[in-house]
């Protein structure tokens, strides 16, 4: 899951709670990205955008006080990969910027020549880098340079909170040292990174530099190691590098067509981008720099952003609220989900971001599939929306892959015809009573954990009501909400069933299914551990041609929904706003982070 | 009164000491492993152990105190024994490891904006509070004063972030008065440091104010009918010499303590007031902090501000007995 | 209300010599607006006081002494009540005059002292300071000059370690002390006109009679008038030269001293005259109280408005008590008396109650 901002956890704490339905809404609506509508070109690799004009500001306006991370070996979050993958971090591939998700979710080529070359079984992939790309001070970036990079996720000491799939798919041995008390158990494999240093000879074989072509030898097959590529494995000079402190004490080193001018944090913090005079275009197929610059604006109160869009006077014509709507505020900007109300077309957009919401059910206290069918079929899923707020939240999920991953997604047909006939959004008690007693059991008793929040308990409320009518009993746990993760992923104190999330970390369900239904994959709250299931993800994880592991993940995500290890709720909406003066042409939400389409947003003159 | 600065001086001291093992006691108790809270999503129990280290919570508490104590004198050093030790030099009020910076400096970085969000706020509330209290009582019953305690209610009971977001919405989105607040210090840019603070001084001061008409209003009153008072007149002083030197010398007294200590508190943040209008002061940096667990930003913070308010008692109680010769004896 | 003021203005009593008196009041009115109606605080007071003595004024608190007192000095707050009527005080006018020229007269020919010296005096100033400037308000002398005139003020009022005291703040000094300052403050000026306004109630009992006759001395010596404001009757014997006694706005009964301790005519004086424990007499085994309470201000009995307390309204033929306001009228020279009882049977009451309480009850 890419992870979440503290202060989104804590939001969708709140609102996991607050969201708890089922998809039987057709997916030819769901695929929307909004405003910009469905399906439209959008922004292709070679940088063919929609008529974007060259100059002006955008500003970035935003209540957070500073970004997550500014590292690119620590840069976790959806919205600052996005942005900063737009403006100052070049990597070897990067997705395509598209409104149209399927599109979004192809690799194109960056700094590499192509989208890389894996051995026959995937146990080595091979990036050859371009001629005349440049760091902002005009040196070359290196085949080392992008080794360095990659070395860097190996510092656990230093490096923290960044993706580590590097050290995960890598071909460098485990930590030998595993005594909690030494202190060079921090490190997670044998090589300690370049601060320290030990392991270097094992991270030289892992990761080859022959002239402009890095060579990464993998631990196992990954087909998609590609996609992998794109987190964290950004290049670093060896000589900029500040370690801890890297992108804050002192401006990047910017790859891209921007660089950072000065970088503030906290209210009345900012972060100045102004271009990159050593950037070359002809070096770059993929990035279309329209403005001038950008400014992101830290540490704003969120009622002032959204008055400030909505009003859109001033330089804030060309500015975009980066943390999505208030809720108060949907209603004077959107008619619906879909459509912005006529004042605010072309500059308001709504669509998903990549949380998929559900209620897991834990297999092993709730054993019986019929009993965990009739869970689903029996949820009242159009009153926890509505108590959650209404159709802004979501739509109805029928699955635990989103849409907006593009060629993976498939509708289940979970509310359609997978039980024996549709379910109502409202649930079905009789069919519900049906499934039980075609179980051959007796109704089961269960403790159902979630938040506890006034919108958490109203929905505790719906849930015991609408399971009732089934005639299975549910007794409410609710946990504090600060707290909820870490007991419900603790079997002993975890209750039968409750609420859960998950965001895809790369446009490929490899980051969606084994993570929720297998126990190495670390969310496993539905505490599945099947091994004809386990077989059949690791095929799919290892089945090298896409279109094949589409099918594959489409019946895996259909089996899972079959098997109710969780009860799919909402594809969770986002809402974006923009200024007046933002081209419409190029304001979307981007599929593979769910997040604004940074790579191509340009000013009206 | 030398006895009694020293008395209260001591006092002080203790009560410093006493927060201090207070606000540290609080955060061991709390729930939430800080060392939990560095660690991301790709953590491991050596990982928290290794952030527990650093973060020197792996030490018996009374041993972070001690540390912590003589930080502040003699300054210190954290990951003593890592590639990179990272040093706090006195006064070290800690380091936060969310920040990468030392609790100190973002301090200071902050404190200034506060400073002066609350001098120029307290200057104003005060003269108008005081202003319009006095001319009120002086004019009691008459329409004056009914008008200016009714709008000084109406400032009274309305929410601060309410009339926050009315005076952006109006003065710089609607009718574009002022440009969005963007603080730069005042020996930079004077005229946008002006442009900046003035709606958060109208709206610190309009709060204020209004209780401050209401409170003068009453003291001032209560004064006016006190036999010395009468005394005065009973001299045949004038009305003038009366108001000012007799009634007022002792009404207003109290309200300037009030003030004072009113003040202290805002030197600690205005919350509301940053975070509308993006002050970077110490409330907002407060704030974050605690949003991000930040816990050694957070104690830094708690101490500070405490003690600057326990300081302003003092320095408060000492005018008060300049002021007031009755409470040199006590 | 004058409306309800009965007084002709021919029958204001005089005390003492008729044709020049050096304070006269005549028909004072002074009325307060409160939430509940209007307050008669003062109902038609007319009274004189000849130069260089002294006026006692006696009554129970709300009985209008206070503020009759007050509305003298004039002190009454305009802003708040409605003061009518006449004051002369030698020659001059008081209630029509302007207020510069009031505060010019007050502190330098009227001077006050208040009951509690300690809420009197300003605590945040030195005595010597708050004197100089009751000196400095109305004589334009150097602060040298005025300081060293304090000094011998509170020198001559028996302060002792003047010079060290005077600079001394009034939480400093004793009770007895701080009246004392009051007086000096309020003597500073040679006031023709000193009002005491219970300037011994706050007193331990054995400071009262120091005051009172520090009071007495000062009166010799600079010859000055005095009204003593007081709720005790037991202090005015030996200072006052008249009495006037009051109850519910309104002089009930107004005689020399001696007059009025020998043969008290009205039986509210009466009452108070039997609560008094005297020097020269025996002590009675049973205080004879006024019983009840004094009359609310704003609901004053539509009769005479003792008469809810009275013990001998019944002698009174018909309602007259209950229906009729008695008026302020003359039984003997210069004994004026508010009373609807026979004048020889107010004579009689009078002496049978001294018997009683000469007898000690028997």
């Amino acid at each position: 899951m890419v992870r979440l901002d503290v202060r989104v956890l804590r939001t969708l704490a709140l609102s996991l709670v607050a969201m708890l339905v089922l998809a039987a809404c057709g997916p030819g609506t769901t695929s929307s990205p909004g405003g910009s509508g469905a399906g439209s070109p959008g922004a292709s690799a070679g940088g063919s955008a929609a008529a974007g004009q060259t100059g002006g500001t955008i500003y970035l306006l935003t209540q957070a006080d500073e970004f997550n991370r500014v590292d690119p070996q620590r840069a976790y979050t959806g919205e600052d990969l996005a942005f900063f993958g737009a403006t100052i971090y070049r990597a070897l591939v990067a997705y395509t910027v598209s409104s149209d998700d399927k599109a979004a979710s192809v690799l194109v080529p960056d700094l590499a020549t192509d989208t890389g070359t894996a051995n026959a079984d995937a146990t080595s992939w091979e990036f050859t880098l371009r001629d005349g790309v440049t760091w902002q001070d005009g040196s070359d970036i290196t085949c080392e340079d992008v080794k360095y990079g990659v070395s860097r996720t190996f510092a656990n000491d230093v490096i923290s909170e960044g993706p580590t799939y590097a050290i995960q798919y890598l071909d460098v041995p485990a930590n030998p040292i595993t005594d909690e008390n030494d202190p060079k158990s921090v490190f997670l494999s044998a090589y300690y990174g370049p601060y320290d240093g030990t392991g270097q000879e094992l991270f030289d074989k892992a990761v080859v530099c022959d002239g402009k072509t890095i060579t990464f030898n993998l631990s196992g097959p990954h087909p998609d190691f590609n996609y992998t590529t794109t987190l964290g494995f950004s290049p670093v000079p060896k000589a900029a590098d500040t370690g801890e402190t890297y992108g804050i004490a002192k401006p990047p080193m910017s790859s891209g067509p921007y660089k950072v001018d000065s970088y503030t944090t906290g209210n009345g913090g900012k972060m100045i981008l102004s271009r990159n005079e050593a950037w070359d275009q002809a070096s770059d197929d993929y990035r279309t720099p329209y403005p001038d610059g950008w400014e992101v604006d830290f540490g704003l109160d969120p009622a002032v952003i959204d008055e400030r869009l909505i009003a859109s006077a001033g330089n804030d014509v060309t500015a975009i609220g980066r943390d999505g709507l208030q809720p108060q505020n949907l209603p004077t900007v959107f008619t619906d989900p879909k459509t912005p109300q006529a004042k605010f077309e072309g500059r308001a957009i709504s669509g998903y971001d990549i949380y998929a919401l559900y209620y897991w059910i834990n297999v092993q206290k709730v054993p019986n599939v019929k009993h965990r069918q009739a869970m689903a079929v029996a949820l009242d899923r159009d009153a926890i929306r509505k108590n959650g707020g209404g159709n802004f939240l979501g739509d109805f999920a029928d699955g635990v892959i989103k849409p907006n991953i593009g060629p993976d997604y498939a509708e289940s047909g979970m509310w359609t015809d997978m039980f024996g006939a549709a379910v109502p959004d409202t649930g079905d008690p009789e069919l519900a009573k049906q499934l039980i007693a075609d179980s051959g059991e007796p109704a089961p008793k269960l403790s159902f954990n979630f938040a506890d929040t006034p919108t958490g308990n109203k929905n505790a409320a719906i849930v015991i009501s609408s399971f009732a009518k089934a005639g299975i009993t549910v007794t409410p746990a609710p946990l504090e909400s600060g707290k909820y993760y870490s007991i419900v992923f603790d079997p002993e104190k975890a209750g039968d069933f409750g609420v859960g999330g998950w965001g895809a970390d790369w446009p490929n369900a490899s980051t969606v299914i084994p993570p929720l239904f297998t126990q190495i994959g670390g969310w496993d709250l539905s505490q599945v551990d099947d091994e004809a299931l386990n077989a059949k993800i690791d095929a799919a994880v290892a089945e090298t041609d896409r279109t094949a592991q589409n099918a594959l993940w489409q019946a895996l995500n259909k089996e899972a929904m079959e098997n109710v290890y969780v009860i799919p709720t909402f594809f969770e909406l986002t809402q974006f706003l923009g200024g007046t003066k933002i081209n419409s042409d190029g304001l979307f939400l981007w599929g593979p982070y769910g997040s604004l389409s940074y790579g191509v947003l340009s000013v009206v003159k | 009164m030398f006895a009694y600065l020293v008395r209260r001086v001591l006092l002080m001291l203790m009560l410093l000491f006493l927060l201090s093992v207070s606000v540290f006691l609080l955060f061991a108790i709390l729930p939430g492993d800080p060392a939990r809270l560095t660690c991301g999503k790709a953590c491991t129990p050596a990982i928290i152990e290794s952030n527990r280290h650093r973060l020197g919570l792996d030490e018996p508490p009374l041993t972070q105190y001690v540390k912590f104590v003589s930080g502040i004198f003699v300054g210190r050093t954290f990951s003593a024994d890592s590639p990179q030790p990272i040093k706090c030099d006195a006064p070290c009020l800690g380091y936060s490891f969310n920040r990468q910076e030392q609790v100190m400096s973002l301090i200071a970085r902050s404190a200034p904006v506060t400073f002066f969000l609350a001098i120029g706020a307290f200057v104003i509330w005060i003269v108008v509070g005081l202003a319009l209290g006095i001319f009120a009582a002086l004019n009691r019953g008459r329409w004056g004063d009914r008008l200016i305690m009714g709008i000084s209610l109406i400032g009274y009971s309305m929410p601060s972030f309410f009339l926050g977001l009315l005076l952006v919405f109006f003065v710089i989105i609607k009718w574009q008065f002022l440009p969005f607040p963007a603080y730069v210090a005042p020996w930079e840019n004077p005229f946008q440091f002006f442009q900046t603070m003035l709606l958060p001084w109208i709206l610190l001061a309009t709060l204020y104010a209004a209780f401050y008409i209401r409170l003068t209003r009453n003291q001032v009153l209560e004064v006016l009918s006190d036999d010395y008072v009468r005394t005065a007149r009973a001299k045949g002083l004038p009305e003038r010499t009366v108001v000012v030197k007799h009634a007022l010398r002792a009404g207003l007294t109290p309200i300037v303590t009030a003030a004072g200590l009113d003040l202290a508190g805002l030197l600690g943040g205005a919350i509301i007031s940053e975070n509308i209008f993006s002050l970077p002061g110490l409330g907002a940096l407060a704030i974050s902090s605690i949003i991000d667990s930040d816990l050694p930003l957070i104690t830094g913070i708690t101490i500070l501000t405490a003690a600057i308010i326990i300081f302003a008692n003092l320095v408060v109680d000492l005018l008060y007995a300049v002021v007031d010769p009755r409470v040199r004896v006590i | 209300m004058t409306a309800t003021s009965e007084e002709p203005l021919s029958g204001m009593p005089i005390v003492g010599s008729a044709d020049r008196p050096f304070l006269s009041v005549n028909d004072l009115h002074v009325t307060f607006p409160t939430e509940d109606g209007l307050v008669q605080a003062v109902d038609g007071v007319s009274l004189s006081v000849e130069r260089g003595k002294t006026l006692a004024i006696v009554g129970e608190s709300g009985s209008g002494k206070s503020v009759t007192a007050q509305a003298i000095m004039g002190l009454v707050n305009r802003k708040s009540a409605t003061v009518t009527g006449e004051i002369w005080l030698d020659g001059q006018e008081l209630i029509n005059l302007p207020q510069r020229e009031v505060q010019e007269l007050m502190g330098m020919e009227i001077a006050m002292i208040f009951q509690d010296p300690m809420s009197s005096l300003h605590p945040f100033y030195r005595i010597g300071d708050q004197i100089v400037e009751a000196i400095r308000a109305h004589r334009s002398i150097g602060k040298a000059a005025a300081r060293r005139e304090t000094l011998e003020m509170l020198q001559h009022v028996g302060i002792p370690a003047a010079e060290r005291r005077i600079d001394a703040y009034p939480h400093q000094l004793s009770g007895g002390m701080r009246q004392r300052v009051m007086i000096a403050m309020a003597l500073i000026n040679s006031p023709q006109l000193l009002i005491a306004d219970e300037p011994t109630t706050a007193l331990d009992v054995t400071v009262q009679a120091q005051i009172l006759e520090l009071i007495a001395r000062l009166q010799g010596e600079f010859g000055t008038t005095v009204i003593l404001i007081t709720h005790d009757l037991g202090i005015v014997a030996d200072v006052a030269d008249d009495v006037a006694v009051m109850y519910g706005g309104r002089i009930v009964e107004l005689a020399s001293t001696t007059t009025l301790y020998d043969l008290p005519e009205m039986p509210y004086t009466l009452g108070l005259l039997s609560s008094v424990p005297r020097m020269d007499q025996k002590l009675p085994e049973r205080l004879d109280p006024i019983r009840g309470n004094p009359p609310s201000p704003i609901r004053l009995p539509k009769g005479c408005v003792f008469q809810p307390r009275c013990d001998y309204w019944q002698r009174v033929p018909g309602e007259a008590c209950l229906t009729v306001r008695p008026d302020l009228l003359e039984s003997d020279p210069d004994h004026w008396v508010r009373c609807h009882l026979k004048v020889e049977e107010r004579k009689q009451i009078a002496r049978d109650v001294k018997q009683i309480l000469a007898g000690g009850g028997e």
